[in-house]
């Protein structure tokens, strides 16, 4: 019976588990007693205790050594805790991480892949030198590994090595072990030995030929693709749309192979299988092939609209950059992103921003519906929303572009006001404004504007945004003839000049110069003091300054009334557009974080993280974060430079046309630096940034404002 | 690809983490909540991702969680992650039941196994529940005994690296059954005069599948948009269709005001569980696949046709400012008279400041519930071709401004119609081939449909 007895013995003593003892020297104390007890399963529970701890943000690394004496056991879950907390407190005791090594080593040749993996992923994962210097065998065996599941975990693990030492990863020569795992037979593994080359790449090109590694593993990846799981085959498809075709043939070859992919029910297999497509579909011969293939693509961005809101929005922002390429890819979709009543904010104001460019402009009942649907929009209760629709229905007007057509947005624009509340006054007034300059002739329609606008008591206090406030004194200064109690607005305007935006105060500056001639009183001279005495802004001063002299040059007539009758040109469309390197760039980069804030990724971009990586050591963190500040506090100065002050989303979206709007306006500051006729450039710019004008209309305004300048040259000399 | 993965409590504040990479400093986390609520004073647009100092915080809210990945590069997959979180949330909703701050602190070991095994470096790896639950063992609480006594049964199992990576081998079951659900969700915008302005058919088939061995499996379906799409006319299987179509009268359902004939209604975007051979699909038209253990969408679909409302509500709302305010409904149930709809809800807004609700009506019951501001109209049967009417009378405080009551939400309706697919799709057959074991197996479907989750009637 002494084997039974010797059982049973055994038995309850792994089964036995003490109850920590309450000591006084406290909670660390116990979990140490409980890490060294006799009892397995007592020493089980202090080790979840002490991870729980760790968890819960406490400081247990003291008990390092303690839990170390645990590592060498049988029971999977037991090993797996230690390892978990040997990974995150290794670097706080280095010294004593030599004692773990050799379990590592050990481990990482044990019967059981699971184990194996465990091993090699750890150390791989471990920032100490003396872990790393023994990592060779053990990493070099993985890679060759019988198992497939242990080398597609050993192939990240090169990619994590190199992170933490470039210099040793190169030394032991496992990238080439990693490049040929690209010709594995396991299509996991090719997948991951992708994604850790991407990795290494994106850290240091040099290492990696990772381009030409993609052309000339192209037919196994294809292979693959079909035969792997959902997040392989992302991989492997954001690896193909790396792949240059060599000609029409073979891309028309990876449309054929990969189209299947998009009825895939992973979202982000959708967006990449679309991504590889669009690359390929440049270079194949078009015809009804390609039409057939844009229906694909087509129903297959409908069907993203049908998943969590999260991955609507990034749709929504792909479909964006999308359309902007093929805007005739979803045109009879309109109705897929009307908006539900319980979508997210941020998903409405995305859809609203899709509806507009998506609606067919040569399609009435198409534009009426959107126009109905917009209005009802208007009268929801989320102030953004409701904002971004009224901005949304003179979008829509002027994409229209008919007169009827303008003449409902109006009466829907006078609707709303007359029922809504004064939150909505800015957006009105800027989309009643924005109308009138899209059609400046129309005579009935901006004497109905007007005179709506100019029932307002005060504008000065009932608008709140300088955008609306510049808008409303434009319009002034545009049909004075309209406005009964003209003075007494420009006075209360006036009145509160020092206290106004710059571009507010820009804007009255002009308009009252303008006005000079009807404007009563000393008005002029108010606002020209004030602009010159009051204000800090170079800008304005400058402006003042100039405008002063022109007007009291002796015989300056002819100069004058040409100031005071310049109008601001006429606008064709209020929609953003991307510009065309831009959009390439971010055609390319489908589905990514850059695709989300319309910021592409470029070379330089790349070039400062890799920078940044190779500063290593113990202040590596510190080090980055300061770079980082550094760097975001430059993006910050960028950002103060833009004239419209919209909110950060526009702000990112507006990003690339803004610089693209800084250097126009520096070539036009430099050509009439020394000439007085730089009024006219500055007034005519100024007001185009109070009206956000696309690219487009700054090109025709740079035209216009030359042509003016060198007349003005002329008259002057 | 992702740095780390936080799970934050409704604050934002972390519970729970694993660092994938040694990229982020170990305090940008505690970043989130200050710029999450930052955020939320500025405007009430929240977006999923925020960048703060050159971190990505991407976020999706789960229960009373933030489920939080932060990344560095602008390269990073977006679409990727947000998937992979949503996926994640699935698996552990099959480990822990409800997943919330409580379960994940409660279980905290499992939460970390699951971490290590679905992502790798930032690179997600498995994610198939059923191969999981293999080698990650459900209990947190285990015997020592008995992880000695199978020394070996944790490892990964050799499939998960295969190409069929959703099944293991081995799988018995006495008696061999699949079952097919078809259920449709209908989503609708109607107008209160009867307008539809969007109407679309969300499809799902589920499958249950209790089969043994490693059976391929077939299906058949009537769907007319993959036959008439890209096969010809004279295709007998198709014409047999018809005549069984048009047999079964789907015409109540099916608007011909739009001018759209029956044939022309396809399934659109098709989309298919990763075990469907897509190629397969792609050339010939036929769905095989061999199957997951236990539950999974094989596939789902979505159809773009003007559908006549389904329950239509007929609402009339007079407002008597200062005083009160009448609410008439009268519902209709436009399907077949053999249908019935089970489980209607209609829901319909009330102003906030309503009170005092009284109530006239025929069927059904009716209450007022003021935490969402409407009054709740139950009908547990409602037969094809019925109409039920109901008035309500609700008082406002006599003190109001002069605006009008805000009740700008929609009426809501809620039903079941079993029995009945909207679309018409019909599966013809599910062949079952295990080719070692050749059993005699059992399918079994069922149809259904239902509203998704925006059928609603504006109010104007």
């Amino acid at each position: 019976m002494a084997p039974l007895d010797k059982k049973i013995k055994k038995f309850l003593k792994n089964s036995i588990r003490i109850a920590p003892k309450i000591s006084d020297k406290g909670e660390l104390a116990e979990l140490r007693t409980g890490l060294v007890s006799q009892y397995p399963q007592t020493r089980k529970d202090a080790i979840k205790q002490t991870i729980k701890q760790m968890t819960l943000g406490k400081d247990v690394s003291t008990l390092f050594p303690d839990v170390l004496k645990n590592i060498a056991t049988n029971d999977i879950e037991q090993k797996k805790l230690v390892y978990l907390y040997v990974m995150n407190y290794a670097e706080i005791h280095p010294e004593l991480c030599i004692l773990v090594v050799n379990t590592f080593v050990t481990d990482a040749q044990d019967p059981n892949p699971l184990i194996r993996c465990m091993a090699i992923r750890t150390m791989s994962m471990i920032r100490v030198d003396k872990i790393l210097e023994y990592i060779e065998t053990p990493l070099r065996k993985t890679l060759q590994d019988d198992n497939p599941y242990v080398r597609k975990t050993a192939v990240i693990c090169v990619a994590k090595l190199f992170q933490l030492n470039k210099d040793l990863c190169i030394e032991l020569g496992v990238l080439e072990d990693l490049s040929n795992a690209l010709g594995d037979t396991n299509p996991m593994v090719i997948a991951n030995a992708i994604a850790s080359l991407t990795e290494i790449y994106n850290l240091d090109e040099s290492v990696v030929p990772l381009p030409t590694l993609i052309q000339s593993h192209f037919d196994q990846f294809l292979n693959a693709l079909n035969e792997c799981t959902e997040w392989a085959r992302i991989t492997i498809l954001t690896a193909l749309s790396e792949y240059r075709a060599v000609d029409s043939l073979e891309a028309q070859n990876i449309i054929d192979r990969v189209t299947a992919h998009l009825q895939h029910v992973n979202p982000a297999v959708v967006l990449a299988t679309i991504k590889v497509i669009i690359k390929n579909l440049g270079i194949i011969d078009g015809g009804q092939n390609s039409d057939l293939i844009m229906k694909k693509i087509s129903s297959a961005l409908v069907s993203l609209m049908s998943t969590p809101p999260e991955l609507q929005y990034v749709a929504l922002k792909n479909i964006r950059i999308i359309l902007e390429k093929y805007p005739e890819i979803l045109t009879k979709e309109l109705r897929i992103f009307y908006i539900k009543f319980n979508d997210p904010l941020y998903v409405k104001l995305e859809k609203v921003e899709i509806l507009i460019r998506l609606v067919d402009p040569s399609n009435l009942k198409q534009c009426t519906l959107l126009l109905n649907e917009l209005k009802e929009y208007s009268m929801e209760l989320e102030p953004e929303f409701v904002s971004r629709c009224i901005l949304g229905l003179s979008q829509l007007g002027i994409k229209y572009s008919d007169e009827r057509f303008i003449q409902k947005v109006l009466d829907i624009l006078v609707e709303l006001l007359e029922s809504g509340q004064d939150s909505i006054k800015d957006d009105c007034c800027i989309a009643l404004c924005n109308l009138l300059r899209h059609c400046p002739t129309n005579a009935s329609m901006s004497k109905n504007v007007c005179s709506l606008l100019n029932a307002w008591t005060s504008p000065v206090t009932l608008l709140q945004q300088d955008s609306a406030k510049c808008n409303y004194i434009w319009l002034m200064g545009e049909y004075p003839q309209h406005f009964s109690t003209l003075n007494d607005k420009i006075d209360e305007f006036v009145e509160n000049f020092s206290a106004e935006s710059t571009l507010t105060q820009i804007l009255l500056l002009i308009t009252v110069v303008k006005l000079h001639n009807t404007l009563k009183g000393s008005v002029l001279q108010t606002v020209l003091e004030c602009a010159t005495h009051e204000t800090s802004e170079v800008d304005v001063r400058d402006m003042a300054m100039i405008y002063w002299r022109c007007l009291s040059i002796d015989d300056s007539s002819a100069l004058v009334s040409q100031l005071c009758n310049l109008h601001a040109p006429v606008i064709n469309s209020t929609i953003d557009t991307f510009s065309p390197e831009v959009l390439e760039k971010l055609l390319s980069q489908l589905g990514t974080i850059s695709s989300i804030y319309f910021k592409p990724m470029d070379d330089s971009m790349r070039k400062q993280l890799q920078h940044q990586n190779i500063i290593k050591g113990k202040h590596f963190d510190e080090l980055q974060s300061l770079a980082k500040n550094e760097l975001e506090s430059k993006n910050n100065d960028d950002i103060l430079l833009d004239f419209d002050s919209e909110s950060v989303n526009q702000n990112t979206s507006g990003q690339n046309q803004n610089n693209n709007l800084l250097s126009d306006l520096d070539d036009l500051f430099d050509f009439g630096a020394t000439s007085s006729s730089n009024n006219n450039q500055r007034s005519e710019t100024a007001t185009e940034d109070m009206n956000k004008l696309s690219l487009n209309n700054t090109d025709s305004s740079k035209l216009n404002a030359t042509s003016l300048n060198t007349d003005d040259l002329l008259n002057l000399f | 690809m992702s740095s780390a993965v936080y799970f934050c409590d409704n604050k934002g504040k972390p519970i729970l983490s694993r660092r994938y990479k040694d990229d982020i400093p170990l305090n940008a986390i505690d970043k989130f909540q200050v710029v999450l609520s930052d955020l939320e004073e500025e405007s009430s647009v929240i977006p999923p991702c925020i960048t703060h100092n050159g971190i990505q915080y991407l976020f999706i809210q789960h229960n009373d969680l933030y489920i939080v990945s932060l990344a560095t590069s602008l390269a990073t997959n977006i679409a990727e992650i947000f998937t992979f979180l949503h996926k994640m949330m699935d698996i552990l909703g099959e480990y822990l039941k409800t997943v919330e701050e409580e379960s994940i602190r409660d279980n905290f070991v499992i939460v970390y196994e699951l971490l290590d095994e679905m992502m790798d470096f930032g690179i997600p790896q498995i994610t198939e529940t059923k191969m999981l639950k293999k080698y990650i063992t459900q209990k947190s609480f285990k015997l020592v005994r008995a992880a000695k006594k199978k020394r070996n049964a944790a490892r990964p199992p050799s499939e998960l690296t295969n190409s069929v990576s959703w099944r293991a081998e081995g799988i018995k079951y006495k008696k061999n059954e699949a079952f097919l659900d078809i259920i449709e969700s209908i989503n609708m915008l109607m107008t209160q005069n009867g307008k539809v302005l969007r109407s679309e058919i969300l499809g799902s088939v589920k499958v249950k599948s209790r089969l043994s061995g490693m059976p391929d499996l077939k299906l058949g379906i009537n769907d007319r948009g993959i036959f008439t799409k890209y096969l010809d006319g004279n295709n007998i299987g198709v014409n047999l269709e018809e005549s069984e179509l048009s047999s079964k009268g789907n015409e109540s359902s099916i608007t011909s005001s739009s001018g759209k004939t029956k044939t022309n209604i396809e399934l659109e975007d098709l989309k298919f569980h990763q075990c469907v051979r897509l190629s397969k699909f792609e050339n010939e038209k036929i769905i095989t696949f061999i199957p997951p253990d236990g539950e999974f969408e094989l596939m789902n679909y979505r159809l773009n046709t003007m559908i006549k409302p389904l329950i239509w509500c007929d609402m009339k709302v007079k407002v008597h400012s200062k005083s009160r305010i009448e609410i008439f409904c009268n519902a209709k149930a436009q399907i077949k008279k053999k249908s019935v709809a089970t489980n209607v809800e209609i829901i319909i807004p009330v102003p906030e400041d309503a009170d005092t609700p009284t109530f006239k009506y025929s069927h059904g019951k009716i209450k007022w519930v003021p935490e969402q501001n409407a009054i709740v109209w139950k009908i547990h049967t409602f037969p094809g071709g019925k109409e039920y009417g109901m008035s309500a009378e609700l008082l406002l405080p006599s003190i109001n401004n002069e605006e009008e009551p805000k009740f700008k939400r929609p009426v809501q309706v809620k039903f079941q119609i079993p029995y009945f697919t909207t679309s018409g799709i019909q599966v013809r057959y599910l062949k079952i081939n295990e080719p070692k074991l050749q059993y005699k197996s059992y399918p079994w479907v069922r149809y259904i449909t239902q509203n998704g989750d925006d059928y609603t009637i504006r109010l104007s």
